[in-house]
């Protein structure tokens, strides 16, 4: 009886909550005499779980009820049910002993609650905190020393916190200038001694890197793997296959080692190649040079036939307006025609030079092609027209004796006309290099561009009457390309910096587009001759409203190096960039006859095919005149055709 | 029937079929139904057939078969084609088959001094080429027994009048010397160089086509001037003698017995150059040219009688297939398309085959087959297409670069030339 602990609780509850929830409401309470006791002490005899009288186990006990037991103990024999004791006494009892007792019904005893347990019943009953040792009211401590100060203050960071200061940048100025002027002057870093350290290691590095060099170690030598193994496993066996692959190789490119399987290690034969490496090793002491390796690294494309194809960077193209024709020049120094239906070669000049602008003449009866290389410029006869209109076309590049000599007082010291000796045509010979050559509409009229001919750098040639004139304008800048009108007589002239536009018939300076780019490269003109594009050598596409102002109505960045030309096409609205870094832009470039209403500018496509060579990309494209087709001629000596 | 299934494949569903011919007696196999693997493709199902066939004779030669199911060529295995033309696999499946079409001979080819640019097989006899170089030729077999002479520039186009009671053939060439010559030789005769007997001349630009009218009375040709001219192949001076006397003077010496002419009429309505004429009936040319449009004419009026437009421009043209009435053509695309004129309503095409990889220059249809035609490119190909399925029946790769033409010659076998100079036979080509 001497300890009754929470553990005897638990098992009295332990005991309770076997019934099942329901059956715990019914539990009767009664407090009773002293005179069950000892099943008390049964259940605290022991630590373990002591087994219930009972064996009924879930069993509702209201099965029970009628009988004379109450159920049955361990070795089956019926537990008699007790006798009851009459109302007055248990009340009696309740009265003067409340919660002494409880019954258990499950095991029909009553069971004694021990004093500890009334006690906390008792104070339970009251409302008060089971154990009287806790004090439900405290003392208060205040832990928190009121009269001291607090060191963090909420207030929001004064603005000096995020403005520089002031003071410190008037410290830094008058350091700087001082610095600047030499007032202040820095104490020049100490020379050390320089010693030699006789005992330091041999290759310190600070020694070597000062002389420019430095201590490359040589490769760690493989250390020996799997393969090594006198008895590597299968998958480091070579097959059969790979052996004769080795023998096609090259002695230098066949691995060293090919790894065998022996079975022992007693069957590993000597090293065959011992006294070969021996040798070797003897023939490097006595400083033999070793012979670098001679392979015949001959390209199999090399040795086939030459097509005819141009064999440097085709710098320039010109389609025929009939569209059958593709005229182009390189830098190799020979001018191609090509059948554009077919692409083959039709016809080949060899000029001599390479080839900087070639054009066709706009008249399609007028078989002629303008071409400019160095400072020559040919105007030939390409004979692919019937008998009639070749017959008219060595008429009209027939030159006279006396023609010359009317020209001679003029101009000889810039050009003068000249009857090719080699090809059938005309060779008009120019004091620069003539970089472009444009038609009129007409045909009769063309001009050229000498960018270094200084007051003669644009001229304008009429074939009919063999004549040349030049533009009684002053440039302001080098010309770079200049194109006729469409329809009316205007010449506009690219220099570097600005387009100027040329009327002819009157001999006045009507216009100047200022596109704003660093250095203009090509000009094209749309056929309705109301618009211009300017490709310039930042990437840039400039397009030129004519009855707007003088400042690009629109910007196009799109390639990311130099523009090599733009084109319009004729009757498409289409025009092309091409470019240094190998591409073309396709854009669809809308002109509307309504005045009100803005050209349309879309991108459409990206041509990329040509390879770069020597920083060149796509040096020429241009449209075919009738079908929604461009060629672009590449620094990789290719023409292509891209249809739609 | 278990015998020649693999043992992996029995586990695989079966179909039902009957294998059924058009063919004659010794390709005729036995038309009971027997069950095979769905998963059989065109192979399987040949050597399915051929072992039928070698059932019936012991010393039969396998040889490829073609599969028709429904009028569909099948081009997939025998599962997956049921199940995308939703054919039920429980009834008995007809399938015909006929010979695969694909040539099972490639001739040693013939090699010219230029690029070959114009062949023609309307003759069994022979095979006709136009070169670069300005001659025709007459091939039999490897030998070329006819040179035509005269041309200035490169043949374009070459093609046979067949006239009605003349004993020697008469062939018509178009050149890039803006002339169209008439030649007449005969060819059992061992002569070997020809003079045309007739220049026309009248075109401005070089000729791209030239095509004969059936009767053999008159040639239309198509040319980079963007018109179409009609010629008469009579040998009599009785038209045209007043241009070819003015003419003959200056030439008197060179030819006496060369005629000019000139044309008749001008079909005018193409703004490009005309790449491609037929003249398919009597009264009906059919134009193809570079400005995306397929016209037909009315010979009578001259008047254009239907306009295609294609949306590329076009390089070859031909007329035929069901009733002679669809049009194929093809261009600067890798798409060959073919029209149904007779469909109203609509200008699209019917079918469009794309296995090409660059520009058409040449399709034909078969003279006899309304399927089969064939399509040449500058992919270095020559397809042979069906229409009853979307792939090539067959690729002939005999060429190295270009295929500038091809024709069909003797109704087996197809002949091409290109910018490898040579002039390719591919024969045993059985159609039907």
């Amino acid at each position: 009886m001497g300890f009754f602990n929470h553990q005897n609780l638990m098992k009295i509850h332990y005991q309770k909550k076997r019934n099942s929830d329901k059956k715990k409401n019914k539990v009767s309470m009664k407090s009773v005499g002293d005179d069950i006791i000892p099943a008390v002490e049964e259940s605290d005899s022991s630590e373990d779980e002591v087994a219930p009288r009972n064996t009924i186990g879930n069993a509702p006990l209201n099965f029970y009820t009628d009988e004379e037991h109450i159920g049955y103990d361990i070795s089956g024999k019926k537990i008699k049910k007790q006798a009851r004791k009459d109302m007055l006494e248990a009340f009696l009892a309740r009265s003067d002993y409340p919660w002494n007792t409880i019954y258990d019904e499950y095991n029909d005893e009553e069971v004694e609650i021990p004093k500890e347990w009334r006690k906390l019943i008792r104070r339970y009953l009251k409302g008060k905190t089971p154990h009287a040792d806790v004090d439900p009211y405290p003392e208060y401590v205040d832990w928190v020393k009121h009269d001291a100060k607090h060191p963090l203050s909420n207030a929001p960071d004064p603005k000096r916190r995020f403005i520089p200061s002031k003071s410190e940048h008037k410290e830094v100025l008058r350091l700087v200038t001082g610095i600047r002027k030499g007032h202040i002057k820095f104490e020049p870093p100490k020379e050390e001694k320089r010693v030699y350290d006789l005992w330091g290691e041999d290759s310190s590095s600070t020694d070597k890197a000062r002389h420019g060099l430095r201590y490359i170690p040589p490769p760690k030598m493989k250390l020996p793997g799997h393969e090594e193994s006198y008895n590597p496993s299968l998958e480091y066996i070579p097959t059969q296959e790979e052996i004769d692959s080795y023998e096609l190789m090259y002695e230098e490119d066949r691995p060293k080692f090919i790894p065998r399987r022996y079975d022992s290690l007693r069957k590993v034969p000597a090293y065959d190649k011992y006294l070969l490496e021996s040798f070797d090793r003897c023939l490097d002491l006595v400083l033999r040079p070793r012979v670098g390796k001679k392979r015949i690294n001959i390209d199999p494309e090399s040795l086939k036939p030459k097509l005819p194809s141009h064999n440097d960077a085709v710098t320039t193209i010109s389609v025929h307006v009939s569209g059958q024709w593709l005229a182009s020049g390189s830098k190799d120094g020979t001018v191609r025609i090509w059948e554009v239906e077919t692409g083959r070669c039709i016809k080949m000049w060899d000029v001599g030079e390479a080839v900087s602008c070639v054009a066709w003449n706009p008249v399609p009866e007028c078989l002629i092609l303008a071409i400019s290389a160095g400072q020559d410029v040919l105007v030939l006869n390409t004979g692919l027209g019937s008998a009639e209109e070749q017959q008219r076309v060595s008429e009209l590049l027939n030159i006279g004796a006396p023609s010359e000599t009317d020209n001679a007082d003029k101009s000889t010291s810039i050009m003068s006309w000249l009857q090719h000796d080699k090809h059938e045509g005309i060779w008009l010979k120019h004091i620069k290099t003539v970089t472009s050559v444009v038609w009129h509409r007409k045909g009769d009229y063309f001009s050229i561009v000498m960018p270094n001919g200084d007051s003669r750098a644009v001229l304008v040639h009429q074939l009919s009457k063999k004549f040349t004139q030049r533009i009684p304008f002053k440039l302001h800048g080098h010309p770079v390309s200049s194109v006729f009108h469409p329809s009316r007589r205007i010449l506009f002239i690219a220099t570097k910096k600005c387009v100027r536009v040329y009327d002819l018939s009157k001999g006045k300076l009507i216009k100047k587009l200022e596109p704003g780019v660093r250095e203009i490269s090509s000009i094209a003109i749309h056929p309705a001759g109301d618009n211009i594009i300017v490709g310039s050598r930042e990437g840039k596409v400039c397009w030129f409203d004519m009855d707007l102002s003088s400042q690009p109505f629109k910007k196009l960045r799109c390639h990311p190096k130099d523009i090599t030309n733009v084109a319009f096409h004729r009757s498409y609205p289409l025009f092309a960039a091409s470019s240094e870094d190998g591409t073309a832009y396709v854009l669809h470039g809308m002109v509307y006859s309504d005045l009100n209403k803005n050209p349309l500018i879309v991108p459409l496509e990206i041509l990329r095919g040509h390879t770069t060579t020597d920083g060149r990309g796509v040096i020429d494209c241009t449209f075919h005149p009738r079908q929604p087709w461009l060629f672009t001629a590449g620094s990789d000596s290719v023409i292509k055709l891209y249809c739609h | 029937m278990e015998a020649m299934v693999p043992e992996e494949e029995v586990e695989t569903r079966r179909v039902q079929v009957r294998f059924t011919t058009k063919l004659k007696a010794p390709l005729k196999a036995p038309t009971t139904s027997i069950a095979i693997p769905s998963n059989l493709t065109r192979l399987g199902l040949s050597s399915v057939v051929n072992n039928l066939l070698k059932a019936g004779k012991s010393d039969w030669e396998p040889q490829p078969f073609d599969f028709l199911i429904d009028g569909e060529l099948v081009r997939m295995s025998l599962e997956q084609f049921l199940l995308a033309k939703g054919i039920s696999a429980e009834r008995v499946l007809e399938i015909e088959y006929i010979k695969a079409v694909a040539p099972r001979k490639h001739e040693e080819p013939s090699l010219h001094d230029d690029w070959v640019s114009a062949v023609s097989g309307s003759n069994p006899g022979f095979v006709l080429t136009g070169c670069y170089d300005g001659f025709g030729r007459v091939w039999k077999g490897r030998s070329c027994t006819h040179i035509l002479e005269g041309h200035g520039d490169a043949i374009t186009s070459i093609s046979t009048i067949n006239k009605k009671g003349a004993e020697s053939t008469h062939v018509a060439t178009a050149s890039k010397d803006r002339t169209v010559r008439l030649w007449k030789f005969d060819a059992e005769e061992p002569m070997n160089k020809v003079r045309a007997f007739k220049i026309l001349r009248g075109h401005s630009s070089s000729v791209q086509s030239v095509a004969p009218q059936p009767s053999g009375e008159m040639v239309c040709s198509g040319s980079w001037d963007s018109t179409i001219n009609l010629w008469r192949t009579n040998e009599s001076d009785t038209d045209g003698d007043l241009v070819s006397v003015k003419k003959r003077k200056v030439n008197s010496q060179a030819e006496e017995s060369q005629l000019e002419g000139e044309a008749v009429s001008s079909l005018v309505g193409h703004t490009q150059c005309v790449s491609s004429v037929v003249w398919p009936e009597e009264r009906t040319i059919y134009s193809a040219s570079w400005d995306h449009s397929i016209k037909s004419w009315d010979v009578e009026t001259g008047r254009d009688v239907l306009s295609l437009f294609c949306g590329k421009a076009l390089n070859g043209l031909d007329v035929g297939g069901d009733s002679s009435a669809l049009i194929a053509a093809g261009g600067s695309d890798p798409v060959l398309r073919i029209w149904d004129p007779r469909k109203s309503g609509s200008s699209a095409p019917v079918f469009q085959f794309a296995s090409h990889s660059s520009w058409i220059t040449a399709c034909k249809w078969h003279d006899s087959s309304r399927q089969h035609l064939l399509s040449s490119s500058y992919d270095g190909k020559v397809m042979l297409w069906d229409l009853r399925t979307a792939w090539p029946l067959s690729v002939i790769e005999s060429h190295k670069d270009k295929v500038l033409c091809a024709d069909w010659w003797r109704g087996d076998s197809v002949v091409s030339g290109g910018a490898d100079s040579n002039l390719c036979i591919s024969s045993e080509v059985s159609i039907l």
